[in-house]
């Protein structure tokens, strides 16, 4: 088999450092695949902006940056699933692809060389709107250029789950969404947030959790779920457990910007989704997508009384009790193994978010109470934001918090964000160094795999086995392999 | 015969900015590197506590652990003195280096300045042409996330454009200034003074992993969150590329081979246990005192007999007023630039070149500790540490030194440290050529104050250390009378090379760090094609 079958794995478009499309200015090189009466160049502008909005640019970067060319490696619970080239490459790419095996391959899984492992969001993007479908199509064979390379490794997943072919049994129980009519799907139209949330944005692949299968559980819909050591909360419209405590504006502004002062700040896979796809969509869109939001059936968590950013003011603290730097020998004062969590705090943290975790007056360093990250019922975003550091690019310039996983340990970390929940979020999560290490590698392990074990899932599960694989999206940059990967590639796939 | 096994390809003594910029660039290319420490790795926050905790902020080596085994500059006999100036610079010996705390001032030396000798008639050469360590300063510049202005004349001369020439913008564009410096400059400026931006390593927006600064004012002693660049950044993306980081590790032996070349190094650590490790090549980056009392502890690389000699710092004077106006002194980066007018020129036969730095680190301590010598308390006391905090102004101004063989740096032939390593003995004797200079700077002194309306606290403060090693270890064209070649290879073992302010042998007036950086990240790409 060849590279282009991988190719298939995923699709849309990358659109990570090539700014917007450079929609073409001869109105005359229709090709026979655009329809008579289309302009090129708008449906090219409109297939870029499908692409934003499907945000395809953040798993098909290539390992070198290269717009389309495949690479990204994407953690999932049963092994590394490798982002394919779908530049416009004939070899490498999806340029020998028809429309029609296009559409196949976006909306079903299916391409030429096999199934898809849903890692690739066909269950979501099913629902696209054939003119919306059309647009990508064009934009990605029109206004991208080829990239005449295919990553260097592939996708590596343990067996059965490398079966491709099981897939289709999945896909039948799994994958059913029908396309949404264009009508209801126009901007401006009803329909356009859900459309926005549910098929285009894919916004359930990582905030839906996932049933025994690794199938979105719809009757969970949007109610949170773990992502590769981060936690994608709930959005639906509960006021305590979800959305429901924003305003539209709030939204709106988070969508476009990543952060509400009071609310919340997006890091981990939320700010590479406003990187790549949010901040560039249009106001009316993000309105819709709010407005969709807020009408999601609530979710409420068991026992969740007040909502993540509900907690309004630190509790007291005590630093004389902390007793520092009595002791001025170099033994003292080079020991940095301390895991007395106020101490890192005062020391690591309190420079920017403040010795009473309030930020800065504009805060432009956030506080760390009325704050999504420690109020809420996972300490997960905490201890990520901590181990990873956040990275935003946004319209008005990066935000960056620096990433203390290289300087702090597993139990220092946990001591940090035990006193910063107890202090400033839930007291009544705690996180152990255990957790922290667990979260720093991103990797759950699937209830199937639990209750089954490999050797089991095949005769227990049969066809619905593989579509375990590739579900959590958490998204890891991997560095230039060698071109002997890309043969040994080949032969195994 | 059986082919040489060695422990590294390359091996570098010293983790400082110097020495983890060219490891981490052999690493890249593939090379196994160690990096040989004397002292040990302390996390930032560790740091911040102990300087919160300290009660000698202005000492800004005490947040550093300062062992009996791996002693900083600042510890009471480590440096003796013989001649009439106490030279004495705040070096640190941790993994990062004396970059932990700095002014983080990274500017090029001017082609002029590198043409001294020829141009001036004073001084000495550098043996490579500006236009030879462009390319390498630029590499530098991306390394560190260099914030600097891409339109003005850095001589300072008015070209009207940019200069020195360069190959690529700088990496992060200039900050604005603060409203201490706008009015300055407004001011003094108005008066023929040339006001430049300083070219610095507090990044203004997130670079390779860094915060932007925030204004906390407080490089020196230590970044509290690590906006501004320290030699511990590459040392971290040297290890990340396969480097071994090795601290506590004094190397106080180099040991010579076969065919004039260096075969090992001996290092010792805390608890008096040694090691013997050999190397393709070795680089020694432990700054500009520790690295020539090394080679000369080791009788290496000195057919000169220059090793030691030539120390240059850029002995400075200084000036603080109170200003007629309040402007708010220490708000943002600790120093943003200064007066360059006397940068570059024909005086340099007569006299040194002169750099007007400005300095905007918070004043309240030092105004505090003023006034209570003057017995001012109570009410009075807040009142007045008010008035003068926002009033405060002060000039840190530096001269370009000569080299002169009789200002030199020794192993001490009478201490030794807890290892029983020598410690330094250093003769510095100032010249007239900065006492020219020091002249010229005090007729601008008091034109800075009339303008400004000021009122004196100090014009008169005799000598004062810059921390800016340079000459020991000195670079030139001729083996009888230089230390390195323009490689910063050693004339004498040609697998030893130097990577180390010291290599500077004509000093301009600019911080050298820098250059000492592109050079090393050249001496890199050397040692790389060779292995």
């Amino acid at each position: 088999m060849t590279v282009r079958k991988i190719a298939g794995l995923v699709l849309c478009g990358i659109l990570m450092g090539s700014g917007p499309a450079k929609a073409s200015e001869s109105a005359s090189i229709f090709s026979s695949q655009t329809g008579p009466g289309e302009n090129l160049a708008q449906l090219i502008a409109r297939g870029a902006y499908v692409a934003r909005t499907a945000d395809c640019a953040a798993c098909h970067v290539g390992a070198d940056g290269a717009p389309y060319a495949g690479g990204y490696e994407i953690a999932s619970p049963l092994g590394t699933i490798i982002a394919t080239n779908i530049s416009p490459s004939r070899t490498f790419g999806i340029g020998g692809w028809s429309e029609e095996v296009f559409a196949r391959a976006l909306r079903m899984g299916v391409t030429p060389h096999g199934n898809l492992y849903p890692a690739m969001p066909y269950p979501s993007y099913a629902g696209m709107s054939d003119e919306d479908v059309h647009a990508l199509y064009i934009y990605l064979t029109h206004a991208v250029k080829p990239v005449e390379r295919g990553p260097t490794v592939g996708t590596r997943l343990s067996f059965p789950f490398n079966l491709r072919t099981l897939m289709t049994g999945w896909n039948a129980v799994f994958s059913r969404q029908k396309p949404m009519a264009h009508a209801a799907t126009a901007p401006g139209g009803i329909e356009r947030g859900r459309y926005l949330v549910e098929v285009v944005g894919h916004c359930s692949s990582c905030h839906t959790p996932r049933n025994f299968a690794m199938a979105e559980d719809r009757s969970q819909f949007l109610g949170g779920a773990a992502v590769g050591g981060w936690f994608a909360p709930n959005i639906t419209s509960d006021p305590i457990s979800g959305i429901g405590g924003w305003s539209e504006d709030e939204l709106v502004t988070y969508l476009r910007t990543g952060a509400v002062a009071g609310k919340s700040q997006a890091a981990g896979g939320m700010a590479e989704a406003i990187e790549h796809g949010l901040r560039h969509l249009a106001d009316d869109d993000l309105r819709a997508i709010a407005r969709y939001l807020k009408s999601v059936p609530p979710i409420r968590e068991a026992g969740q009384r007040e909502p993540a950013y509900g907690v309004a003011f630190a509790q007291p603290s005590n630093f004389e009790a902390l007793n520092l730097g009595h002791d001025r020998s170099p033994a003292a004062m080079r020991d940095g193994a301390s895991t007395q969590g106020e101490q890192i705090y005062v020391a690591a943290c309190a420079a920017c978010h403040q010795l009473h975790g309030e930020g800065t007056s504009d805060q432009f360093y956030p506080s760390l109470y009325a704050n999504t990250a420690t109020g809420g019922t996972s300490p997960r975003n905490l201890v990520m934001a901590i181990v990873k550091g956040v990275h935003r690019e946004t319209n008005d310039g990066t935000v960056v918090m620096p990433a203390f996983g290289a300087e702090l340990n597993d139990a220092q970390i946990a001591a940090v964000s035990n006193y910063v929940l107890s202090r400033f979020g839930n007291p009544h999560l705690s996180v152990s160094a255990a957790e922290v290490a667990g979260y720093r590698i991103g990797r759950e392990e699937p209830l199937v795999v639990k209750l089954f074990g490999p050797a089991g899932v095949v005769a227990a599960l049969g066809g619905l086995a593989a579509g375990l694989a590739g579900m959590s999206l958490a998204r890891r940059r991997r560095g230039d392999g060698s071109d002997g990967a890309v043969a040994k590639m080949r032969i195994e796939d | 015969m059986m082919p040489i096994q060695y422990d590294a390809d390359v091996i570098v003594v010293g983790s400082g900015a110097v020495g983890s910029n060219l490891a981490y660039e052999l690493a890249k290319q593939g090379k196994s590197v160690l990096i040989l420490e004397a002292g040990v790795w302390v996390p930032r926050w560790k740091i911040v506590e102990n300087f919160r905790t300290s009660p000698r902020k202005v000492n800004r080596n005490d947040p550093y652990p300062n062992a009996p085994w791996a002693p900083n500059s600042y510890t009471p006999g480590y440096i003796e003195n013989t001649g009439e100036f106490d030279f004495r610079p705040g070096m640190l010996r941790l993994v990062g280096g004396t970059t932990w705390h700095w002014g983080g001032a990274t500017w090029r030396f001017l082609p002029n300045d590198m043409k001294l000798r020829t141009l001036y008639g004073v001084g000495r050469d550098w043996p490579l042409s500006y236009d030879e360590l462009e390319p390498y300063y630029t590499r530098a510049e991306y390394n560190l996330g260099v914030s600097g202005s891409d339109t003005q004349d850095q001589s300072g001369q008015r070209r009207g454009a940019a200069y020195p020439p360069r190959s690529a913008p700088y990496p992060v564009h200039n900050e604005e200034e603060t409203y201490y410096f706008q009015r300055l400059k407004e001011r003094i400026g108005a008066e023929g003074y040339e006001f430049l931006h300083e070219p610095h390593v507090r990044t203004n927006r997130p670079y390779d992993g860094r915060p932007a600064c925030c204004g906390n004012n407080n490089c020196m002693p230590v970044c509290p969150i690590g906006a501004m660049y320290s030699g511990e950044v590459h040392a971290k993306h040297a290890q990340a590329q396969g480097a071994r980081v090795i601290p506590d590790a004094t190397v106080f032996r180099i040991e010579k081979g076969d065919g004039g070349k260096i075969a090992a190094v001996h290092y010792r650590t805390s608890l008096g246990n040694d090691a013997r490790l050999t190397a393709r090549y070795f680089v020694m980056a432990c700054n500009g005192l520790e690295t020539p009392k090394l080679l000369l502890m080791s009788d290496v690389a000195n057919s000169s007999d220059q090793v030691g000699r030539n120390l240059m710092d850029h002995t400075g004077i200084g000036l603080q007023f109170l200003a007629d106006e309040p402007l708010w002194t220490g708000r943002g980066p600790i120093q943003q630039g200064g007066v360059f007018n006397w940068r570059d020129g024909a005086f340099r036969s007569e006299h040194a070149a002169i750099k007007h730095a400005i300095n905007n680190a918070v004043p309240n301590q030092e105004v505090t500790r003023i006034l209570l010598e003057r017995g001012v308390v109570g009410k009075k006391l807040d009142e007045q540490i008010r008035h003068m905090s926002a009033r405060w102004v002060e000039f840190s101004t530096t001269f370009e030194m000569l080299p002169h063989a009789h200002n030199r740096v020794q192993p001490s032939t009478i201490r030794t440290d807890a290892l029983g390593i020598p410690t330094l003995k250093v003769h510095y004797e100032t010249d007239d050529y900065i006492a020219r200079g020091a002249a010229r700077a005090r007729e601008d002194f008091a034109r800075f104050v009339a303008i400004m309306g000021g009122t004196v606290i100090e014009d008169h403060t005799g000598w004062q250390n810059r921390d800016h090693l340079m000459g020991t270890v000195l670079m030139g064209d001729d083996p009888r009378d230089s230390v390195v070649n323009h490689e910063c290879r050693s004339w004498d073992h040609s697998n030893l090379f130097m990577a180390t302010t010291g290599v500077i042998p004509a000093s301009g007036v600019v911080n050298p760090t820098l250059a000492a950086i592109a050079l090393a990240i050249r001496s890199a790409d050397i040692i790389a094609k060779e292995i």
